[in-house]
């Protein structure tokens, strides 16, 4: 339609007008897209990192305050030093989640060396039941069945100190507490909720209570639900050992609750940074309709004679709409492309890595952006092409 | 047959802030169809609100206007809008053609106006054929054409839809007298050709071509 070529070559012959007004919105779109990019990417990253504790209940003993983010990282400091989980309430909690298993955690923090005249090493040690190892971490070398005087060794923790299965770490300050050979790696977990691996070591309950003559008074127990929900686990666990609100025996943490209140946490932050990305975008949108603005009061005359000659306000209307439109979609559509390049070298940059590049919801993220950059230059060509079509013809022909 | 223009008692005010102005005070008169009229009058006199009435870009205060028969007062901006497309060719002084339109798609804008879509090119170079534009120049933006031809663009589009009327604001007001006169030749020749013409103008040279003229001062009409 006519309207349609007149729009395109006003935007040809005003082709810097146009382009730099297009490079607003290819920013903008930019803008919006990579921190959706990084956000999505921060996330997924994030959700890789947790998924394997995502079905787990954490109990750990009341220690007067609220719950607790997880019992992982050394048994959960001093003041918890005296707090512990005993026997019969371990029973207590197994009865209550089966057909669910539940696995007893000590820890501690402990001296070691590795090898003749290497430094003195401070680390966490695990005590698992060995028959529930296989539950809690996955090797990525060696086997579970590290016997009395084997460890599994978190992937960090060998790496930095060049161990491999069969390496010997002496326990305790000058090696007081025994050797142990180090009969598997641990894959990497990275963080989680119940125990850290990661830089740590893993023994056997019964290798523990022997060295640090503990029985029955765990550090943690850690429900693996396979069968029902995380959350009904938790109640049921509240229900039967925190009777007495006056005398709460367990902190109980829900993994997968808390990992969607990281989720939603991350969301927000994503939704915020793309807020503030969306600003430079408005000023895009001011530039657009400062340039529509400019191309009305630049025609006026050429409007009067539109309108004289018969043509109706909606169609001239739909010119400058045009024009915002061609603008709008193809300034959009460049930033599309460019923020993923944008998002790519954004993701290599913060987070180290770019396999999360190219997932549904960063595809979702650049088409709203597009989406954005394209309704904003609607948006903005709207007034314009309003007053355009609403000039009274008389006046228009006039103008000089 | 209906008259191609009628005035019925037509008064136009503008209301201002420093009072109201009466710029066409109880004008009545018909312009039969095939007629070549001139309407003369000094600065003021309300020859362009009387141009700005007939061609139905602006509409009375009182009284009523017919083209060939429909009475405009009551139609609202798309129906006058319509009328002026269908009904009425316009032809300025200064030409007004379309910058970013080439001739061709000068000619044709309003009939794509009264389809809605693109329209075949024949009837355009007919009609530029008829206001003796060579072939030559079709491609041509206005910028590349000289007063005389822009002009004949001009005319060959108020001519496209087949109007009632043509109206005529100075259409050698712009033009040298050799030229204005080539024009002026080819109006008369359209109005021989059936054309009704009405023609505001300060150059008696162009009233001369009318076969009557229209005298307003003060808006009412002197003669």
């Amino acid at each position: 339609m006519i309207f349609w070529e007149i729009a395109k070559r006003n935007i040809r012959i005003h082709v810097l007008r146009s382009t730099l007004a297009m490079l607003g919105i290819v920013i903008g779109v930019v803008a919006i897209a990579a921190m959706g990019i990084l956000g999505n990417s921060l996330v997924a990253t994030v959700s890789d990192s947790l998924k394997s504790v995502g079905d787990s209940v954490i109990v750990t003993p009341y220690s007067g305050g609220g719950g607790m983010m997880g019992g992982g990282g050394g048994g959960g400091g001093g003041s918890s030093e005296n707090l512990k989980i005993t026997d019969q309430n371990f029973q207590q909690i197994q009865r209550t989640v089966a057909p669910n298993v539940a696995i007893p955690v000590y820890s501690t923090s402990e001296h070691m060396k590795i090898g003749v005249g290497s430094d003195d090493i401070v680390t966490t040690i695990y005590g698992v039941p060995s028959a529930d190892v296989p539950d809690m971490m996955k090797l990525q070398a060696g086997d579970y069945n590290n016997g009395n005087s084997g460890c599994l060794v978190g992937s960090t923790f060998a790496k930095d100190h060049d161990l491999k299965v069969g390496s010997r770490i002496s326990i305790g300050t000058d090696g007081s507490k025994g050797t142990l050979r180090v009969t598997g790696i641990i894959e990497e977990r990275g963080m989680s909720f119940d125990i850290s691996t990661d830089n740590a070591l893993v023994v056997t309950d019964n290798w523990f209570e022997n060295t640090y003559n503990r029985n029955g008074d765990y550090d943690e127990v850690v429900v693996k639900v396979k069968d029902g929900d995380t959350a009904d686990v938790k109640t049921a666990i509240e229900k039967q050992l925190n009777k007495r609100k006056d005398n709460k025996i367990v902190s109980v943490t829900d993994s997968k609750a808390t990992l969607n209140t990281i989720y939603a946490t991350f969301g927000t932050v994503t939704t915020f940074v793309s807020a503030i990305g969306g600003i430079s975008m408005v000023v895009a949108g001011v530039s657009i309709f400062n340039i529509m603005m400019m191309s009305v009061n630049e025609r006026i005359k050429e409007i009067g004679i539109m309108r004289s000659i018969g043509t109706q306000k909606k169609e001239v209307m739909s010119m400058f709409i045009y024009e915002a439109a061609i603008i709008g979609v193809i300034g959009s559509i460049i930033g599309g492309i460019f923020s993923i390049l944008a998002g790519w070298a954004v993701s290599a940059l913060m987070l180290g890595t770019t396999k999360y590049l190219l997932t549904m919801a960063n595809a979702i993220s650049v088409s709203e952006a597009v989406g954005f950059g394209i309704i904003i230059c609607l948006s903005c060509g709207i007034y314009p092409a309003w007053q355009a079509a609403n000039l009274n013809p008389i006046d228009a022909l006039r103008h000089e | 047959m209906q008259p191609a223009i009628q005035f019925v008692d037509v008064v136009k005010i503008y209301p201002l802030k420093a009072g109201d102005v009466l710029a066409l005070n109880h004008i009545s008169f018909e312009v039969e169809p095939g007629e070549f009229i001139s309407i003369m009058g000094p600065s003021g006199s309300g020859k362009s609100t009387l141009l700005n009435l007939m061609g139905c870009l602006d509409t009375p205060t009182t009284g009523d206007i017919f083209v060939s028969g429909t009475g405009v007062r009551a139609m609202n901006d798309v129906e006058l809008t319509n009328l002026r497309r269908d009904r009425i060719g316009f032809i300025f002084q200064y030409f007004n053609l379309f910058p970013l339109l080439n001739v061709i798609e000068n000619v044709n804008f309003p009939q794509m106006l009264k389809s809605g879509k693109d329209v075949n090119p024949d009837k355009a170079k007919e009609v530029l054929h008829a206001v003796q534009l060579e072939d030559q120049f079709y491609m041509h933006t206005p910028m590349e054409l000289s007063g005389g031809q822009q002009q004949r663009v001009a005319i060959a589009r108020a001519l496209i839809n087949d109007p009632d009327i043509l109206l005529c604001d100075e259409p050698t007001g712009n033009l040298d007298s050799k030229t204005g006169a080539s024009i002026m030749e080819l109006m008369t020749d359209l109005n021989k050709k059936g054309a009704t013409i009405i023609c505001v103008t300060h150059d008696p040279t162009v009233a001369k071509y009318s076969n009557r003229t229209i005298r307003i001062v003060d808006g009412c009409i002197a003669s």
